[in-house]
């Protein structure tokens, strides 16, 4: 073993080298080019169009292949064997299949992933650390949690406006569906958009333990704290604040617009959204503590596919752009949370202001509610679980479903859906 | 005798090698004809169809281990209740979809042959709009009319002092919605292939109908539709396979919960099922398996419209 280990690290530290002197001119003509696959609402442009300013002889081909879902089955597919891209964004929760299988991928650590691995929330980079030791991503942003509310809505409603004193105003969950309570009494409209992503999604994802307990093994069923979560849920359906809209739904987006529900759970990569969906409720919003203080929902990583035809180009990209510095110029641009957290307390990130969220400084709000995290395991079926309890939440709020039998119901169809 | 030698020399004298010749390209050139369609069916009808059914056998990860698994994938699929859901929506979508359609297509088709039927062009050719629309568009005018707290048909029926009703998560509503969009989109398709069988029908027939007392709605019965025999027998059929694999628009309508379409996958069909287990879970064996049994229903159901639909006989509509 020690030895492996030790035959290992030779190899590392021989490819490290000829990584660093990609610049030769024999190798320069395929360092000159490389093909990206990035997901569409996380503007990768803004990044590639940086690059470029610094490395203008590099020509990076960008394509913007669909959701992040889609991205991940068109590089299945192409993994399987189509033409794969030189890189490829995977969204977290798609990773742990690619993770599982890492013979498709360059392991990273090859190219010098390990001199920066350091630099990465811990819990962040070993989600893309294979059983082989091998690393296939690089974490590009995580998703930092808060609460967006309508200042607007709240004054009209008599609660407070001030972020500070709304965030008091939840300290638990428990205390935020008081809040609604007391909101859609005064008002008679929804507090938020929905159950299950909005209040089920956040608690679950501030679990010490998610689905799976560390040693990989399933634990959806009996982790005492997903079924906190998912109560939770049904307790906010039986409260009547929801305004029962589907996430990222059409109906959803109206809703939006028009301030149908005063508040939205918003990671840090969902700011970009709301102010693309309603661009007239500039100034109208601002950021809380998430109830509970800490938690992290989404993010993403580069990885670069076995036959890639020019991963040296890629692995030049992903060293420059997610450096520390340029995940922290990447936030200052686009919104997405660094997964570095040696740049958590520099001035040029906790200095940062969304005017379209009342100025609220979200470098600090979101690097807060990261650094308290208690991180867990994202398993290969980690995604199906949480779409089946979403659902099963779902089912009760529209209505169709008996609240008691819920957490049966999702635990039957995850079976179902696991096959096992 | 004189004159029937060189009669006869005229019939052999054919150059003895070109005959053979020509033969051969004579009897060559019909099947090089229609060796293009046969050649691109096999290189991407026929292979993949076999080898989804090789397939079916594995454990099949596409970025994987290909494990030799057998008969697994079906029977776990037959004790698989999300397969026997998908099997009732993908029937019930169907046949709320295809009876109205070929209906409103045979009466439309009926009243667009008309003979005092004025701008009759201009009618016939508005048929084809909805098919040439494309499918999403559909879905996303649909869904805006049929939804719950924005949509138009809820803000009728809200004036009316009626509760909204939620088309999308609701078993019925939801298949009402596909089967409006589906009905929507080719009923016109369909009105112009029976168009077009009718107006190879004899105007005479009408007319002497007409002398002898017949009204419109008799013509139709007596007339209209034991013409169209043939061509409502392949309608049905087109219409039935076309309707099992029905894949886009319950894509479209619930665009959330992408592949399950609704929370307790109220509309979700075979097709869908199998793009959830192909490239949702890349269980790329499981998924061939429902390709396999989405192949057997087609074929049943196509063979027991094709017996049906041909008992439709003249003066028996």
């Amino acid at each position: 073993m020690v030895a492996a280990v030790g035959s290992a690290l030779a190899v590392l530290a021989m490819s490290g080298c000829s990584g660093s002197s990609g610049g030769t001119p024999s190798e320069s003509a395929a360092g000159k080019s490389f093909e990206f696959w990035s997901f569409t609402g996380i503007n990768q442009k803004a990044d590639v169009a940086k690059y470029k300013e610094k490395r203008p002889d590099v020509e990076v081909k960008l394509t913007e292949v669909g959701g992040a879902t889609e991205t991940a089955q068109a590089l299945t597919t192409a993994l399987a064997g189509g033409k794969v891209p030189d890189l490829v964004l995977i969204q977290g929760d798609n990773l742990p299949k690619f993770v599982q299988q890492p013979q498709n991928f360059v392991d990273l650590r090859t190219l010098g992933a390990d001199k920066m691995k350091s630099d990465y929330l811990d819990w962040v980079i070993s989600q893309s650390v294979a059983k082989d030791g091998s690393i296939i991503g690089i974490p590009t942003d995580v998703g930092g949690m808060a609460v967006a509310y309508r200042t607007d809505l709240f004054k009209e409603a008599g609660l407070p406006t001030d972020r500070d004193e709304v965030s008091k105003l939840w300290p638990t969950w428990d205390a935020f569906i008081e809040t609604g309570k007391k909101y859609t009494a005064a008002t008679g409209k929804a507090f938020i958009d929905n159950a299950g992503t909005g209040i089920f999604y956040q608690a679950v994802n501030q679990v010490s333990q998610k689905y799976y307990d560390p040693a990989g093994n399933p634990v959806y069923d009996k982790n005492p704290e997903v079924k906190a979560a998912f109560d939770l849920g049904l307790k906010a359906v039986a409260a009547k604040i929801t305004a029962r809209q589907a996430s990222f739904s059409d109906a959803w987006s109206a809703g939006i617009k028009k301030g149908d529900f005063a508040v939205i759970a918003a990671p840090s990569w969902m700011l970009g959204q709301l102010k693309d969906n309603a661009p007239d409720t500039k100034g109208k919003w601002d950021l809380a503590k998430i109830p509970g203080g800490a938690g992290n929902w989404g993010g993403s990583y580069l990885a670069i596919p076995k036959r890639a035809k020019n991963p040296k180009a890629a692995w030049e990209y992903i060293s420059s752009t997610q450096s520390p510095q340029g995940q922290l110029q990447h936030f200052t641009e686009a919104g997405s949370l660094p997964t570095t957290p040696s740049v958590y307390k520099d001035p040029k990130l906790t200095s940062v202001k969304e005017p379209f969220f009342n100025d609220a400084p979200i470098g600090t709000i979101y690097t807060d509610s990261l650094l308290g995290l208690k991180p867990f395991l994202i398993g290969p079926d980690s995604a199906v679980m949480g779409q089946e309890f979403l659902n099963a939440i779902t089912n009760v709020e529209q209505g169709k479903g008996d609240p008691a039998k819920a957490w049966d119901a999702a635990l039957t169809a995850i079976r179902t859906a696991i096959g096992g | 005798m004189t004159t029937i030698s060189p009669a006869r020399a005229t019939i052999t004298p054919p150059p003895a090698p070109a005959a053979p010749r020509r033969r051969l390209t004579d009897i060559l050139a019909p099947y090089a004809y229609i060796a293009p369609f046969f050649a691109i069916f096999a290189v991407f009808g026929l292979i993949p169809l076999l080898f989804t059914f090789y397939v079916a056998l594995f454990d099949w990860n596409p970025i994987g281990d290909h494990v030799f698994i057998g008969w697994d994938n079906f029977t776990r699929l037959f004790g698989d209740v999300r397969f026997w859901n998908a099997v009732r929506n993908t029937i019930s979508i169907w046949f709320l979809s295809n009876v109205p359609q070929l209906a409103f297509a045979l009466l439309l088709a009926h009243l667009l042959n008309h003979v005092r039927l004025r701008f009759a062009v201009f009618f016939r050719m508005s048929m084809l709009v909805p098919y040439i629309t494309s499918v999403a568009a559909t879905a996303i005018v649909f869904s805006q009319i049929f939804d719950r707290d924005y949509g138009l048909l809820n803000w009728l029926i809200g004036l009316f002092g009626f509760e909204h009703i939620d088309f999308v998560q609701s078993v019925w509503g939801s298949h009402v919605l596909i089967a409006v969009m589906v009905t929507w989109r080719w009923t016109g398709y369909t009105t112009l292939l029976y168009l077009a069988s009718l107006q190879a029908v004899p105007r005479g027939i009408y007319e002497a109908a007409a002398v002898d007392g017949a009204g419109t709605w008799r013509q139709f019965l007596h007339i209209t539709i034991p013409s169209l025999r043939p061509v409502i027998v392949f309608t049905i059929v087109t219409s039935t396979i076309y309707g099992l694999q029905i894949f886009t628009e319950p894509l479209l309508v619930s665009r959330t919960t992408l592949n399950t379409c609704g929370a307790v996958r109220q509309c979700q069909t075979l097709t869908l099922f199998l793009y959830e287990q192909g490239f949702g879970q890349f269980e790329f064996g499981y998924a061939s398996a429902i390709g396999v049994a989405l192949f057997l229903m087609v074929v049943v159901f196509a063979g027991i419209n094709f017996y049906l639909s041909t008992r439709i006989r003249p003066g028996r509509p």
